[in-house]
């Protein structure tokens, strides 16, 4: 263990790693910071470059650049009820109230400081939970993958904001996306329509670029530009968060908690766990009167809730390939094209690189802190920059890094392609987090799907006869009939109270 | 770009039945029960049944309205402005990909680039007087940073960089 540790610091501790985490710090925490821009499109972005770095600076340049978009997004969200990332938005309004009582540099204090315990958390919890589940998961057969994968897909789509149905066809749609090309059981060209370039299939990274970054210009073009940063002095930022980690820290162990739960599951990353948080801090608060008129409780849950979720989102990812969120999808593409292939043997393969990760969750999270704070204080001067500077230069870098992903300009027609998928689908309330999950998670699942088929002889018992498998099924079938128990429900009750009054 | 739920259903169960159509005629795998034609079978017949339930309207019922933040006195934004072409405007950037991927090799990376971004920049409101410089700049940072330091090979068409 500990041999382990210092290989891992060894690991990290190059010059390389050490640029490039900081680089991709400063990165993070601009993108984050811009109305628009979110954390799993500053990750998309940076896929082209982590090509041309070693495996354990291709992660830190993730790991840093997610965890302070997910802080910096706060920023914007407090000082112009603009939410710099979805993740801000459920207490948007609360930070701008308390912005407007005078009260900013408490609110982006809290955001600074209980994202990183929030971020330190997950880590923790990474560390703590991802071993015993290694153990675990090494006696898992394909119907055990087979039903994690579906409970994934199904969790993804319970979680969404929007109508199940819609998310359901959602991840069928990508599904399908991952059918194209040759890389099937058979090994028979598949959808390609004749078309070479479609062979290899679609890869993941273009099509998240395309869906997150090019659907986002798409929407820019259509949505007026949001209001300049009014200037302002800042006092002194950390002041009085001490004494807010000793008043709130029931809450801020409750937004920990729900966030590293959160995370964990597939498909529902840190907008999720912030909403959950803010709904919950609201719920069992001792003063809910409070809230929405600049109450910093529910702050200190929420942000401590969505950095959370960005390393326990990890869990599954380097487990089972099943990404905990859309930025932990992203993440494991690039795994997989830096040899670290998820999977339960990482943990033993390869500890001292799972150790490193670790350690550089950490240190991105102490980091947050400085950075953190110098951020609020440029943050006047960098949203001064308009809209059409910037997303001119996303467009250019969505082109050239889709481009640089093979080598090829297909790559530049699937991000275009992608685009206009990933804006019709926002349009029209179908959610593309369960499109990219389906994409992502595509191949594994056919084949743990396929294989078991052939191992059972065409029979559908065997997947059921493993008690592990039984209990996925189990959960996996019910997250399926969850939606239609709720509409049950909504219908039941309004009879019911109906009745009561009657009476 | 608002559809009506029967005309994206509808869709949905085109698509569907033809990924299953699909799946169906692939050659199966000699002396295999299951091959490369069972799983699109399974996804399309999925997707034809969901686009039929949003036809019907089922689950429509769970969608939350999009939470707008209200606005505030002095913080009012000019209406957009409406009309018929205007909501063309978002095929803008796939359209300017897609100009990148004919033109690039013929034209050059700093030639095409330039005009992607002249015309980004202009479709979101910018005068020629920031427009023009940041196309005139920005192609040859982002060619410093894929080109040179990533070695992205960037085609150079009629115009060369200098390094």
């Amino acid at each position: 263990m500990l041999k382990t540790l210092i290989e891992a610091f060894a690991l990290i501790s190059t010059w390389e790693v050490i640029i490039a985490m900081f680089a991709a710090s400063v990165y993070g925490l601009v993108i984050g910071s811009l109305p628009g821009l979110s954390a799993t499109m500053a990750t998309a972005l940076l896929v082209p470059v982590t090509f041309y770095l070693s495996p354990i600076a291709a992660i830190a340049t993730i790991v840093a650049a997610s965890s302070m978009a997910i802080f910096s997004g706060d920023i914007p969200g407090a000082l112009l009820r603009i939410p710099g990332t979805p993740a801000s938005a459920a207490y948007a309004d609360e930070a701008y109230a308390m912005t407007r009582k005078g009260q900013a540099e408490l609110a982006l204090g809290a955001g600074v400081w209980f994202s990183a315990v929030g971020g330190i958390a997950g880590v923790l919890s990474l560390m703590i939970l991802a071993p015993p589940l290694a153990e675990i998961a090494l006696s898992f057969s394909t119907f055990e993958y087979f039903w994690l994968a579906l409970l994934g897909l199904m969790c993804a789509t319970l979680v969404a904001r929007s109508s199940p149905v819609k998310a359901i066809a959602g991840m069928f749609l990508g599904l399908l996306v991952s059918c194209i090309g040759i890389e099937n059981p058979g090994g028979v060209p598949r959808f390609t329509f004749g078309l070479t370039d479609l062979f290899g299939g679609i890869e993941p990274i273009p099509a998240l670029v395309g869906v997150f970054a090019v659907a986002q210009v798409m929407r820019a073009m259509l949505t007026p530009e949001p209001p300049p940063l009014p200037r302002r002095k800042f006092g002194s930022i950390m002041a009085g968060q001490w004494r807010l980690t000793k008043l709130y820290h029931w809450q801020m162990t409750r937004g920990n908690i729900v966030g590293i739960i959160i995370g964990v599951l597939p498909g529902a990353g840190a907008d999720m766990a912030a909403w959950v948080s803010y709904a919950m801090s609201k719920r069992f608060s001792k003063e809910p009167e409070k809230f929405g008129t600049g109450h910093v409780e529910g702050l200190v849950e929420a942000g401590a809730s969505n950095n959370a979720s960005i390393a326990s989102g990890w869990v599954p990812s380097l487990l089972f390939g099943i990404p905990g969120d859309t930025i932990a999808a992203i993440a494991i593409g690039v795994l997989y094209m830096k040899g670290l292939n998820p999977g339960p043997t990482l943990f033993t393969e390869k500890a001292s690189s799972m150790y490193a990760i670790y350690l550089m969750f950490i240190i991105a999270n102490i980091l947050m802190i400085p950075l953190g704070i110098a951020m609020i204080r440029v943050a006047a001067y960098i949203l001064l920059a308009p809209r059409s500077t910037i997303m001119p230069i996303i467009m250019l870098c969505c082109a050239v890094g889709s481009f640089a992903i093979g080598n090829n300009m297909f790559g530049v027609v699937t991000v275009a392609a992608f685009g206009v998928i990933g804006y019709v689908m926002e349009a029209n309330g179908y959610p593309v987090a369960a499109m990219v999950l389906g994409i992502v998670m595509g191949t594994m699942v056919e084949q743990a799907f396929v294989t078991s088929l052939i191992k059972s002889d065409g029979s559908i018992l065997p997947f059921f006869e493993r008690p592990v498998a039984a209990i996925l099924a189990a959960m996996a079938i019910g997250a399926l009939l969850w939606p239609v128990m709720v509409w049950v429900w909504r219908k039941v009750k309004p009879v019911q109270t109906a009745a009561a009054t009657s009476r | 770009m608002r559809l009506p739920d029967s005309v994206t259903g509808s869709f949905l169960v085109v698509l569907g039945a033809a990924a299953a159509y699909g799946g169906w005629i692939l050659p199966p795998v000699p002396g295999q029960p299951v091959g490369p034609n069972v799983f699109p079978l399974v996804i399309g017949s999925g997707l034809a049944l969901c686009g039929l339930a949003i036809v019907f309207g089922i689950g429509h019922s769970f969608e939350e309205e999009e939470e707008l933040i209200p606005l505030e006195d002095g913080q009012a934004a000019a209406p957009p402005p409406q009309g018929k072409l205007y909501g063309l405007r978002a095929l803008l950037p796939p359209a300017l990909l897609l100009f990148y991927v004919a033109a690039a090799d013929r034209l050059g990376f700093i030639i095409t680039a330039a005009i992607m971004v002249y015309v980004t920049s202009t479709a979101l409101g910018a005068k020629w007087k920031l427009a023009l410089p940041l196309a005139a700049l920005s192609p040859f940072a982002i060619h410093l940073i894929f080109g040179k330091l990533l070695r992205v090979p960037l085609p150079a068409g009629l115009l060369p960089t200098p390094w």
